[in-house]
């Protein structure tokens, strides 16, 4: 098995995400190669299919008719939103590597870059549903992801950040709470930039 | 039944009223759920109150909260309150038999409440819907439970007062105070009765209420909860003793002034929206304190993880808690209220509290406690494991729904379009929010599920089995 970690590593979880985190329990990685060659392709996924979902099909709320948005506006929401994923992404990569120090796991930061990201990943790859911007399809598939990500955090965590399946449970668990805080947290964002007047035309 | 402590003329800690009232919380736990389920379900199916005005929407919604409020998350602090108090007091509760009062009294005010609340008896006031005479039994049942509590901390043989009597004698004083103030009320009739208070003023003590019920009962008694239960299962002192302390008086004195955000935009002064959000945001800190507090407690407690289920949703209960505690200040700022104020995703965030934090942390309490009451291992560690992951799915999506479903309105009710108009109209609004719901009513089908496994569970643990006989143990004199 070869010890490279790239974005085909992504890939190979579909069908052997045990082989991915043994690779990555046995490598040393910088942060920026991590960045530059995966987490930063994942992440540009989500606000491209968003703009060409949402300028093509509309924002489909469950109303009879689509919401409608220029192109500038949806521009802006897209970047916004990659820098969102952006923060979001980092932030979360540093809370774990400062968490292993409580949990007993390793606390090269490349590495808890790679974890991330791929934990991430089927958030990313489930992205390609916002090229049909139905909010509730929208999440019908970004639960399953969710869960399949949540799979991959308590499964992969014990054996790529070298600690005790049960120390493994208790990160991930906490790992999980703030993932929660940070997607409230873009939701609440979100919605303070559309009531400042950027993103749909509201009445507030 | 002859008291056990009668008949070997020693002092035993007092409970069979503990397992009583637990059982009790799981029992009303599986109706409230069940009636949360079937009005979920009416939102998808209409036809499903088959005009009959005792399962209609707006009554079956309020039987629905109060179930769950009073009769499951009341008896389950009880019980544990009468639980931990003595443990960390060191002596038998005090007024044994006030005590059962208590327990059975409250059973039946949740009974004939709840029926009086499906035959339309109504104050309109939420979260104190019951009418006057309800008030008053409540009133002397609290106040009884009161006496209990606090003279069970007078006759302690520890001097030190541990946190989580501090936290459960902050929820029976708080309580007593907002249930009183807000209900004062001129009765008319046996069943109706007029609030003292009138418009902008009644709307502000009935938020100061609610708003203290979610925070003295759903937050301080359950982290009252945490505080004791959490140390003894990790098997541990709490990470933090100093930080538990600091963490009970700011969230004591914090609390008590967030209720405006619950009126923002409505007809009450400015100012006094503005220190809502202000104290709302304040107090992030006290309660994520706690939270620091109890995940660093369990964060060395690894080994116990392997052989104890009852430790997983205490963790989980944590994260939870972590999020609604987040949520609500950020809900509290203006510029979010203004789109999700009246939006689905205020229920969403409600249930990301109870379902996530309340129900989880009681789930794990149980299945700490109900083993040790009879003396007896829990009859199946694989179904409360099974139980962990659907509630932790249940919980999951019915968040998710509803905040799909709460921003979808709140984008879509504010709408303007060319001319400055509404875009869309609040009927095609409700329409669309059909699939938002049916995922909801499986979510809450999911969790309901959950908590029958843990019912059967329970059931065949205790079945056969009596409380046992617990004596206090010796305090040496340098804690006395």
């Amino acid at each position: 098995m070869s010890k490279k970690f790239s974005l085909f590593s992504v890939t190979r979880l579909l069908f052997d995400q045990d082989a991915v985190f043994n690779t990555l329990a046995d490598i040393q990685l910088t942060p920026i190669s991590v960045f530059l060659k995966i987490a930063l392709w994942l992440g540009l996924l989500p606000p491209i299919f968003a703009y060409f979902g949402a300028l093509e099909f509309g924002w489909r709320l469950g109303a009879i008719e689509p919401l409608y948005l220029s192109s500038d506006i949806l521009l802006g929401v897209s970047v916004s939103y990659f820098f969102a994923l952006l923060i979001g992404f980092i932030s979360t990569a540093i809370v774990s590597q400062w968490m292993a120090g409580t949990y007993g796991a390793r606390a090269s930061l490349g590495v808890h870059f790679a974890f991330i990201s791929v934990v991430g990943a089927p958030i990313a790859l489930a992205s390609v549903i916002h090229l049909y911007p139905n909010v509730f399809i929208n999440i019908l598939v970004f639960v399953l992801a969710i869960l399949w990500s949540m799979f991959l955090l308590y499964r992969g965590l014990p054996i790529v950040l070298h600690t005790s399946p049960e120390r493994g449970m208790l990160m991930a668990s906490s790992l999980i709470g703030y993932f929660l805080v940070a997607l409230v947290s873009l939701l609440g964002i979100t919605v303070v930039i559309w009531s400042y007047g950027f993103g749909p035309s509201l009445g507030v | 039944m002859v008291d056990p402590a009668k008949i070997l003329s020693v002092e035993i800690y007092s409970d069979r009223i503990v397992t009583t009232l637990v059982m009790f919380s799981i029992f009303w736990a599986i109706v409230g759920m069940l009636a949360g389920v079937y009005v979920a379900a009416e939102l998808v199916w209409p036809a499903l109150n088959f005009d009959n005005p005792w399962i209609s929407f707006g009554r079956l919604r309020t039987f629905h909260t109060n179930v769950v409020v009073f009769g499951f998350a009341v008896s389950a602090l009880m019980g544990t309150a009468y639980y931990s108090v003595q443990r960390t007091c060191h002596v038998r509760l005090f007024a044994p038999n006030l005590a059962w009062f208590t327990c059975w009294a409250w059973q039946i005010a949740i009974l004939l409440g709840g029926l009086s609340l499906l035959a339309g008896f109504n104050t309109s006031k939420e979260y104190a819907e019951l009418e006057w005479p309800f008030d008053i039994a409540i009133t002397i049942v609290w106040v009884c439970f009161g006496i209990v509590f606090f003279g069970t901390i007078a006759k302690r043989r520890i001097r030190e007062i541990y946190i989580s009597n501090w936290f459960y004698g902050a929820l029976i004083i708080v309580i007593a105070m907002l249930h009183i103030v807000n209900n004062l009320a001129l009765p008319v009739t046996l069943t109706k009765s007029y609030s003292l208070y009138a418009g902008a003023q009644d709307a502000i003590v009935q938020w100061w209420y609610g708003h203290n019920a979610v925070g003295f009962l759903l937050t301080g008694g359950f982290l009252g909860m945490m505080y004791y239960f959490l140390p003894k299962q990790a098997e541990r002192p709490i990470w933090s003793y100093r930080l538990s302390i600091v963490a009970f008086w700011a969230f004591a004195y914090s609390y008590i002034w967030a209720g405006p955000h619950h009126l923002h935009f409505n007809a009450i002064p400015e100012w006094v929206q503005n220190l809502g959000v202000v104290m709302s945001l304040i107090l992030l800190a006290p309660s994520w304190a706690s939270m620091v507090n109890g995940i660093m407690t369990v964060s060395t407690a690894w080994e116990k993880l392997r052989t104890d289920p009852a430790l997983k949703f205490i963790v989980l209960a944590l994260a939870f808690y972590g999020l609604a505690t987040f949520e609500g200040p950020m809900m509290a700022i203006k510029s979010v209220n203004v789109i999700s104020h009246f939006t689905d995703w205020t229920i969403g965030h409600v249930h990301s509290g109870a379902l996530g934090w309340n129900a989880l942390i009681t789930f794990g309490t149980f299945y700490f406690l109900v083993p040790r009451l009879v003396g007896a291992k829990l009859y199946s560690v694989r179904l409360a494991n099974i139980h962990f992951w659907m509630a932790l799915m249940g919980t999951i999506l019915y968040v998710v729904a509803m905040w799909g479903a709460g921003v979808s309105q709140g984008v879509l009710w504010l709408s303007l379009d060319e001319i400055g108009e509404l875009r869309y109209s609040f009927t095609d609004i409700m329409a669309a929010m059909n699939p938002y719901y049916l995922l909801r009513f499986v979510a809450g089908l999911i969790f309901l599920l959950g908590a029958l496994l843990m019912g059967f569970n329970f059931s065949m643990t205790i079945i056969g089995r009596r409380t046992i006989a617990v004596r206090p143990p010796l305090v040496t004199e340098a804690l006395a």
